[in-house]
């Protein structure tokens, strides 16, 4: 049995688990910023 | 004031701890791609096949390091969980929450990767065997963090509720560790111990890169999600406010 398909499996499915992990927190920085800075600019816009 | 004790007094201000792991974030992310990389090339290019597990011994740098953070990030929850309950620092109640996935993740790739280790190896992807199971409970338990964090609608109470769970769960980190030896398991014992190893330096040396990489990994993914929780939960406070009136808080 080649192995080749189990190692490639592992290190392709890490670095996928990996990469999610990493960006989310990024991903829900930008939109938190976002969604704060828009009702900013409405509360500014209202007084 | 004594420095240390001054570093954990201002660690309590979420302001000070915002800015200050802006700072480090760079730092950790920069050390773990040099480290990953370094522990990827020896474990990939330059060490040898086992004599017995063949090629998928290559599996190993990336199981073993993951299982290693699954216990430790669950082991720094309970503790921080318990310094949340008696003080009361809300840092401890951040870190916490924003642990969690993190430790699922790791968690997720320990079970994923040990299962392709274990089709060439043993024959199955599965066996409700001791460690196997136990690190299962693991997953379950992040899973429950998680869950029961986001059944409350306030942060502080949700994190109380973490934190006892992260305490009460902690009990499952002795099982792991111990069920090798405590019943008879298919998974082997551990290489690595306090009183010496029996890994060949070769295969040694990429394990502990890929260990203090993710370790590297660890600390940079919790300080960012840690200042995005702190952000959402500080929205209308004075520090916030300033922050988003930069141009890149």
């Amino acid at each position: 049995m080649s192995h080749t398909p189990f190692i490639l499996a592992s290190y392709l499915i890490s670095t996928v688990v990996l990469l999610w992990a990493a960006l989310s927190p990024v991903v829900n920085k930008r939109s938190l910023v976002k969604q704060l800075k828009h009702r900013q600019s409405r509360m500014d816009k209202s007084q | 004031m004594n420095p240390i004790y001054l570093f954990f007094h201002k660690t309590g201000s979420p302001p000070w701890f915002y800015n200050f792991s802006g700072k480090l974030i760079p730092w950790l992310w920069a050390g773990f791609a040099i480290l990953a990389a370094y522990g990827l090339y020896l474990g990939l290019l330059v060490a040898p096949p086992d004599y017995q597990q063949g090629e998928s011994v290559r599996i190993m740098y990336i199981h073993v390091p993951a299982a290693w953070m699954s216990m430790m990030i669950y082991g720094l929850m309970a503790i921080w969980g318990f310094i949340a309950l008696v003080w009361r620092i809300r840092i401890m109640e951040v870190l916490i929450i924003s642990s969690a996935p993190i430790g699922a993740a790791f968690t997720v790739i320990a079970l994923i990767t040990g299962s392709l280790w274990g089709r060439p190896t043993w024959g199955t992807y599965w066996v409700w065997d001791a460690r196997l199971t136990s690190e299962l409970v693991l997953l379950f338990l992040y899973f429950g963090v998680i869950a029961l964090y986001n059944a409350y609608d306030e942060p502080r109470k949700a994190a109380r509720a973490a934190s006892l769970m992260a305490i009460v769960g902690a009990i499952n980190l002795p099982i792991i560790h111990f069920s090798v030896l405590w019943w008879n398991t298919l998974h082997q014992g551990s290489s690595i111990g306090t009183s010496g190893n029996s890994i060949h330096p070769s295969m040694l040396w990429p394990l502990l890169y890929m260990a203090i990489a993710f370790k590297l990994y660890y600390g940079a993914n919790l300080l960012s999600r840690a200042r995005v929780r702190l952000l959402k939960q500080d929205q209308t406070k004075r520090w916030v406010q300033d922050l988003l009136a930069k141009e890149n808080p």
